[in-house]
């Protein structure tokens, strides 16, 4: 059926337009569209029509429009008479869902608010392509579009473009859309771990706290780590203490510390409660430093050996671990109680024979700090010898934790973090 | 170190330390507000209330007081159950075309507040001798400098400071000495004539008091702050308190020039008069503390509502927002914040500037605007997907209902004077 569409629409040209019966009487008015979820464009399926009667709202699915164009037209005589209800599932509705709405623009990584949407007709049916978060998009809802479109061509011989994101790109915010978030998280999964993050803190709580649900553990451990302390806070503080425990567990030890000296002894007690065994005593420990000092800066996650260990079997070693690591760089070379005896970067290990034990490689002498050393001080220890990690130790020298340099970042410019 | 106390705070087992500390952090947002409240405007109004009808209208400053909490614990409940700025929910319920216009109508609202803030630290600094060429640049740069070189949690401390200075107008209160008894005698038996000038200054002393703006800023400060639901009862007390306090402090502004001005039948025209004529009656110093407050008033009022203005537009029009972002990557935020700064400053130094006109005009369109925002706010609180559990309770609700209502029709009365 042709309804004699134009080959794109706006939803400004849709919303409050007439609709006819076909004896050319007004029953009502446009106020919503309702589009099909499907990937990756979706299509308009119907349309809901306010009345004055009684029943104030009616479904008028697209299939019984007979023309678009020059003005809505649909089969029957009365609306009345349709009685068909909106289908259940897989459906947005525009105007409530869309527009107006704030939206993650998965492309360019930022929440931007949808002042109109773009829709192109294809087999003769209308898809949902792109949303509009432009000026001339909002010039438009309020009808200037014409009259500011000639005053800037005027004055500054200057075209107002449209912004238009693909609607590929879109994840929403609102609405049933939330809970098909797991569904389509995919798009947000593909932003880097800190834009996730700058997204999260932008959002307002509720909405907020639901794409932070949707999250799978890892991505959920990643953003977390660069998420501001008091929303990180508010966050945790909202899930589950078994999802907690399970995103605590991921993130990297220093960061996972910070976020539990933050919370209410209790809350971090059951966090930890849920946790790996080992994982939760190496936080227990760190827990126990002073935010302020070499103790409270270092992380459990590295690499320490045995100076017998040959290099071939470090390797093997570092390679099955890197993915739970946060210090890569250096491996530490220690005796059986735990004596820091000294220290292999990956360099060695890569220029070094296969068949050679690292005390035979291992530098010599070891620059450490103790636990208790003030934070200022091990930033001068990092800026002096350039070291891109430093083994932390207590007052018999048994290696204790490692500082990475990304820790030390957090210290000279917390804001920036 | 903030972070400690929460943590010693939420983690003490003694409740009353713990109430008493809670309310300690959470304060800020009501107490702000309410204070901003009595900027250079509403001090010009209840001197010249003061000054032109005694303590006849005093008593109206319960009602108002009602009314002003009653509407401000809804903007506060809206910002800690949904997480979102007035703007942002009027935008999401009601469109972009009505919002737009909304957001024109408060740009040129808040515009005219502007202007009279730095008119009044002009008149309050020219009291001690300071001519505006220096007070208005100099204060419009620091407002400029405090906001773009300080984060909001340092800046509201700066404020919480400010409020204490309004102390100034309650010493003022008691040296001029009042006939306590009959001060009593005027609240236990309120007199409401409907003469038409008592009419106009009770509008104006309601329009003064309950303007659009401050919906917009509690909120958004609200949520600012990230006050979450089992913590309201904090900051409802905090709105609670900020509003007792706003008419303390306005209570006294009358009081003083009921029992001087009006006493010794001194006509005034605007709050620089009433305090340069404190000097012969009460002492040069009720002048200078007088001036003071008017002074410190105008600069808080003044670094505020740019910065407000410019935060609730943005959002309700989409565009990006946040002082820490570059110029480039918002440049609506800080071209209309600057554009506020400059030409509120500017208009001041002016030669021969038609103030009076300017004012007129710009409380016009707040009567416009504030019956929409409050309509709006009533639709929203009484919104159940959005509100949840948290809509109004039905008694509430008539209380609030009614109390718009009022609030309209005065508005309305202001209008049918006006032309």
């Amino acid at each position: 059926m042709d309804q004699n569409l134009k080959d794109f629409y706006f939803f400004n040209d849709f919303l409050n337009r007439r609709v006819y019966n076909p004896s050319g009487l007004k029953v009502g008015k446009v106020s919503d569209l309702v589009a099909e979820r499907a990937e990756p464009y979706p299509m308009i399926i119907g349309l809901v029509v306010r009345t004055k009667g009684r029943e104030k709202r009616f479904y008028l699915p697209w299939e019984k429009i007979v023309r678009i164009e020059p003005r809505i037209t649909f089969l029957e005589e009365e609306l009345r008479g349709l009685k068909i209800s909106l289908p259940e599932k897989d459906i947005i509705l525009l105007r409530e869902e869309v527009m107006d709405k704030q939206i993650v623009d998965t492309f360019g990584a930022k929440v931007v608010r949808v002042n109109d949407l773009h829709f192109l007709r294809v087999d003769s049916r209308l898809r949902l392509v792109h949303v509009d978060v432009g000026f001339r998009g909002l010039m438009r809802r309020v009808g200037w579009e014409k009259g500011v479109d000639w005053a800037l061509r005027w004055l500054f011989s200057y075209d107002l473009p449209n912004q238009f994101i693909s609607w590929k790109y879109v994840q929403l915010l609102s609405g049933s859309d939330l809970l098909q978030l797991s569904v389509s998280q995919k798009k947000l999964s593909h932003l880097h771990p800190a834009d996730l993050a700058d997204i999260i803190e932008d959002l307002s709580g509720r909405e907020r706290s639901a794409i932070f649900h949707a999250l799978d553990t890892e991505t959920a451990a990643e953003a977390l780590e660069e998420i501001d302390p008091k929303i990180q806070k508010a966050l945790i503080e909202t899930i589950p203490v078994e999802k907690a425990s399970d995103i605590v567990e991921e993130m990297s030890p220093s960061d996972a510390v910070d976020l539990l000296a933050d919370l209410t002894e209790e809350r971090a007690e059951e966090i930890l409660e849920g946790m790996e065994q080992e994982k939760a005593e190496d936080l227990r420990e760190l827990l126990i430093h002073s935010d302020e000092t070499a103790g409270g800066l270092m992380t459990t996650a590295y690499l320490s050996l045995n100076p017998k260990v040959t290099v071939e079997a470090a390797i093997a070693r570092l390679r099955a671990e890197a993915p739970n690591l946060d210090i890569i760089d250096y491996i530490y070379v220690v005796d059986e109680e735990e004596v820091l005896l000294g220290v292999v970067s990956i360099r060695d290990i890569l220029t070094a024979q296969s068949h050679q034990p690292l005390s035979e490689i291992q530098a010599p002498r070891v620059v450490s700090v103790k636990q208790d050393e003030d934070q200022n001080e091990v930033v001068e220890a990092f800026a002096k010898y350039g070291f891109r990690a430093l083994p932390v130790v207590d007052e018999g020298n048994h290696l204790r934790g490692v500082i990475s340099f990304r820790s030390v970042l957090d210290v000279l410019a917390p804001e920036a973090g | 170190m903030e972070k400690d106390y929460t943590k010693w705070v939420s983690s003490s087992k003694r409740s009353l330390w713990r109430t008493v500390g809670l309310f300690f952090i959470l304060m800020g947002p009501g107490i702000i507000t309410s204070n901003v409240d009595n900027d250079a405007g509403g001090i010009t109004t209840y001197s010249l209330a003061g000054a032109q009808f005694g303590l006849k209208l005093i008593w109206s400053l319960i009602p108002i007081m009602i009314a002003l909490i009653v509407i401000q614990e809804m903007c506060a409940r809206m910002g800690v159950v949904t997480g979102k700025g007035l703007s942002d929910l009027i935008r999401e319920k009601f469109g972009a075309k009505i919002t737009f216009y909304m957001m024109i109508g408060v740009f040129l609202t808040n515009m005219g507040n502007v202007i009279s803030e730095f008119a009044g630290i002009a008149a309050g600094m020219e009291v001690f001798g300071v001519n505006k060429f220096i007070s208005v640049p100099l204060s419009a740069f620091l407002v400029w400098w405090m906001i773009v070189k300080g984060t909001y949690k340092s800046v509201e401390k700066v404020f919480l400071v400010a409020c204490v200075f309004y102390i100034s107008y309650i010493i003022t209160g008691f040296i001029v000495k009042p006939d306590w008894n009959n001060v009593l005698e005027q609240f236990l038996h309120p007199q409401l004539s409907l003469h038409p000038s008592e009419m106009t200054m009770l509008i104006g002393v309601v329009g003064t008091t309950i303007a659009p703006w401050m919906q917009f800023y509690l909120q958004a400060s609200i949520v600012e702050k990230g006050i979450k639901i089992d913590e309201y009862k904090f900051a409802r007390f905090d709105v609670v308190m900020g509003a007792v306090m706003v008419h303390i402090v306005a209570f006294f502004i009358i009081l003083v020039c009921a029992e001087t001005l009006f006493k010794h039948g001194i006509q005034i025209e605007t709050a620089k008069d009433a305090a340069l004529s404190l000097a012969p009656l009460a002492g040069k110093y009720c002048t200078y503390l007088f001036a003071f407050g008017l002074v410190n008033a105008s600069l808080f009022a003044a670094s505020i509502l740019p910065l407000s203005t410019t935060y609730l537009i943005c959002e309700g029009l989409g565009w990006e927002t946040g002082i820490d972002k570059k110029f480039l990557e918002a440049p609506q935020f800080y071209g209309s914040y600057s554009l506020i700064i400059f030409l509120g400053a500017g208009i001041i130094l002016y030669p021969n500037l038609p103030l009076i006109p300017i004012m007129y005009f710009s409380q016009v369109i707040n009567g416009m605007v504030l019956p929409f925002v409050l309509i709006f706010m009533l639709l929203l609180i009484n919104d159940k997907k959005l509100m949840m559990n948290y809509t109004n309770g039905p008694v509430f609700n008539a209380i609030a209902w009614v109390t718009s209502i009022v609030m309209i029709g005065f508005t309305l009365l202001l209008f049918i004077q006006m032309f």
